[in-house]
């Protein structure tokens, strides 16, 4: 007990209330998003199948989910934050952590989108890759790079200079404003899901 | 039970008490009923499995070298016909005794109307220990119907090695959407993308650590049914014989395992049994409204990947039959093994997700292992999945309701099979169960000709209708069609079917 109120003690000094609930509404645009995305994508054929009502449920939970995903990943970003040094103030650090939440976030539904749009590397470049006897060794290692420059150039960044700060602040505040609307779509959410699993 | 009765319902039981009396005394009994036999009736079913790819029913691969055996003291059916192409109306109707477009059950995951909810095979054996388990999720979707009438139903998860089980439990009111809910946000397999964008990767990694050491023992992949929901054959049938053991009695038993039902995923043992073998079904032309645009070579190989897990399901019943002679049970339970619908490779078609009426989607095998029989029967005869029901009711001595529309099976009929009967099958997928039949594949089978009629499909093209002849015993390929040739023949039997179809969509009208 005496540890776990000593964590808390070290967690919110660490970090403002205000600041973690900027990082939450962050962490949730995208999954909410492409929840909404995806469930409408799916509402017809649930139409069509089954019934109006059953569609809305199906994205009911869905919404519910994100708002799941949401927290663990928001909780795994918080804890990640911990490990960052403090010598850098808390907007810094929460600039930081959105963007990487963000970064993971979009680097999943690029990879999904990929699927979607059935998208193939261009024959040229496979064929290069066959060519070279390893093929899958330097695809791992091409999109390895690929990701770690859409990390690691940005991160700095937001930790040196005011502009990036200054950018990354207003750009998460529009989406932290997009969220709120999302966290009462998952209040919606609950209450359906309620009303479907009572009635 | 309560047994402070007040003075009022004393005499209400001692009135029926004493009219019980009478009516015993005077005989005042249905004179038809035979006496009730106390036997078990354990009824078996293989999901998908066509007779069309049975080696006991002339197919060229061995695909059943344990039905064969077994087959020397059963009644072989060859001739056996599902109600439709699928599991809802296949299962339905042999669960019911009737025919699709009376139970109602057609479309995907359908239900029967709620006239049959106590119309089933559970409801007309009260007396009998009524226990179910499927895999399927479609059959479960009937099993919930007749709950009532059943003493054990065992939820699917039960044999699952991992599965959504918790999922069911936590939403018992919604369980359909919350389960599709849950596949579309966090199974990114089953479509190739998911609601859930780094979970789902989380997720697939904990659900492959739980089976991976069972990797080695199926090469293609462990059977599965709604992408990870694993289930092994041979752990179900295990477990079922010996829960058959501790079973009060007389029992009846329904148990519907996936297996060969698509994924073809077999046992390493049957793994490459008949890949390279030069084996080549016989050419069929592609069917050009219902075509899926498979390759020939494509069908091939999965004609393969199903011919070897086959032999998995057969080395399966073959055990549990092994486990049930073992233990003494054979010597007073019926046996049935059957299917619920066929499976193809033909024609562009692969699997059964099709509006054709094919031979290999809608015939079945259906065996009868008789307590004590030890010679084999060969009925050549046409039947119906329709006509298990009032066959095994007649088996144990019990009536047969008037609702059954099957009758009861050769040799048990009290009278010869009727060369004349007609016999029925039909999809009707996009047809809305509560309205007339107008988008409809039919089939009516008279003595060797068999009649399909397709109406109601766009893809028919501007007719929007289709129909085919067949002489099944001249061509059990149906590679020639005959209804421009035999005109009287499809004449008579396209009245037939109309007559049928009217009578049928007259309720819903």
């Amino acid at each position: 007990m005496k540890r776990f109120a000593a964590f808390t003690d070290f967690f919110l000094k660490r970090y403002s209330r205000q600041g973690l609930w900027s990082l939450f509404l962050t962490v949730a645009f995208v999954p909410h998003t492409w929840t909404l995305v995806l469930a409408f994508r799916d509402l017809s054929w649930v139409t069509e199948r089954s019934n109006a009502w059953d569609a809305v449920g199906l994205t009911a939970y869905g919404l519910i989910f994100a708002f799941l995903e949401s927290l663990v990943i928001f909780a795994v970003a918080a804890l990640l934050g911990l490990f960052v040094s403090s010598k850098w103030e808390e907007n810094r650090r929460i600039a930081a952590l959105s963007f990487l939440a963000l970064n993971a976030f979009l680097w999943a539904a690029l990879g999904q989108l990929a699927f979607l749009l059935d998208f193939s590397l261009p024959e040229e470049l496979a064929r290069i890759l066959i060519q070279s006897g390893h093929p899958v060794r330097f695809l791992y290692a091409g999109s390895l790079a690929l990701v770690l420059s859409t990390v690691l150039a940005p991160t700095w960044l937001i930790l040196r200079s005011d502009r990036m700060l200054r950018f990354v602040r207003a750009f998460t505040g529009r989406l932290s404003l997009m969220s709120s609307f999302y966290l009462l779509f998952d209040l919606a959410a609950l209450v359906i899901v309620v009303v479907r699993n009572v009635t | 039970m309560d047994s402070n009765l007040d003075r009022r319902e004393f005499l209400k039981l001692a009135g029926l008490l004493s009219l019980g009396y009478a009516i015993h005394s005077k005989g005042i009994a249905p004179a038809a009923v035979p006496q009730a036999r106390r036997e078990n009736i354990l009824v078996v079913v293989y999901d998908a499995l066509s007779a069309h790819n049975v080696s006991l029913h002339g197919y060229r691969r061995d695909t059943t070298p344990n039905l064969a055996r077994l087959a020397e003291r059963a009644i072989v059916y060859h001739n056996h016909y599902a109600g439709g192409n699928f599991t809802t109306p296949g299962t339905a109707s042999l669960l019911t005794g009737a025919l699709p477009w009376t139970h109602r059950a057609f479309v995907h995951d359908g239900k029967v109307s709620d006239s049959f909810v106590s119309r089933s095979i559970f409801h007309v054996f009260p007396d009998h220990y009524r226990i179910a388990y499927s895999h399927n999720p479609l059959v479960n979707t009937l099993l919930g119907q007749f709950k009532e009438d059943l003493d054990e139903y065992i939820p699917q998860e039960r044999l699952f090695l991992a599965s959504d089980g918790i999922l069911r439990a936590l939403f018992k009111n919604d369980e359909d959407i919350a389960t599709v809910s849950w596949a579309r946000t966090i199974k990114r397999q089953e479509e190739g993308y998911s609601y859930s964008l780094l979970l789902s990767h989380l997720y697939e990694r904990f659900r492959e650590r739980r089976i991976a050491g069972l990797k080695p023992d199926y090469p293609r992949g462990i059977p599965h049914i709604s992408t990870d929901n694993y289930f092994l054959l041979e752990q179900a049938t295990d477990w079922i014989s010996s829960r058959l053991r501790e079973l009060p009695q007389p029992f009846l038993g329904y148990f519907h395992f996936l297996p060969p039902h698509f994924p073809y995923k077999t046992h390493r043992d049957f793994y490459g049994k008949f890949q390279g073998d030069g084996w080549q079904p016989p050419d069929k032309p592609v069917d050009f409204a219902f075509n899926q645009g498979k390759s020939q070579e494509r069908l091939l190989e999965w004609r393969t990947w199903y011919d070897e897990f086959i032999l998995y399901a057969d080395r399966e019943f073959g055990r549990l039959f092994d486990h049930l002679a073992a233990s003494g049970l054979l010597e007073d339970t019926w046996v049935v093994f059957t299917s619920d619908h066929g499976e193809m490779f033909e024609r562009g078609i692969s699997g059964h997700l099709t509006h054709a009426l094919y031979q290999p989607v809608i015939r079945i095998p259906l065996m009868i292992f008789e307590p004590g029989r030890d010679e084999r029967v060969d009925v050549h005869t046409p039947t119906s999945a329709i006509d298990v029901l009032p066959t095994l009711l007649q088996l144990v001595g019990e009536a047969i309701p008037d609702w059954v529309e099957g009758e009861v099976l050769p040799p048990f009929g009290r009278r010869s099979p009727d060369p004349e009967r007609k016999l029925y099958a039909q999809v009707a997928r996009d047809n809305d169960p509560t309205a007339p039949l107008t988008h409809a594949s039919l089939m009516v089978l008279e003595g060797s000709y068999k009649l399909t009629r397709y109406f109601g499909y766009g893809r028919l093209g501007e007719a929007r209708e289709r129909i085919e002849l067949y002489d099944l015993e001249a061509d059990p390929e149906e590679l020639n069609e005959l209804s421009t040739i035999e005109k009287n023949k499809t004449e008579e039997l396209l009245i037939e079917l109309d007559d049928k179809l009217a009578e049928v969509n007259a309720p819903y009208l």
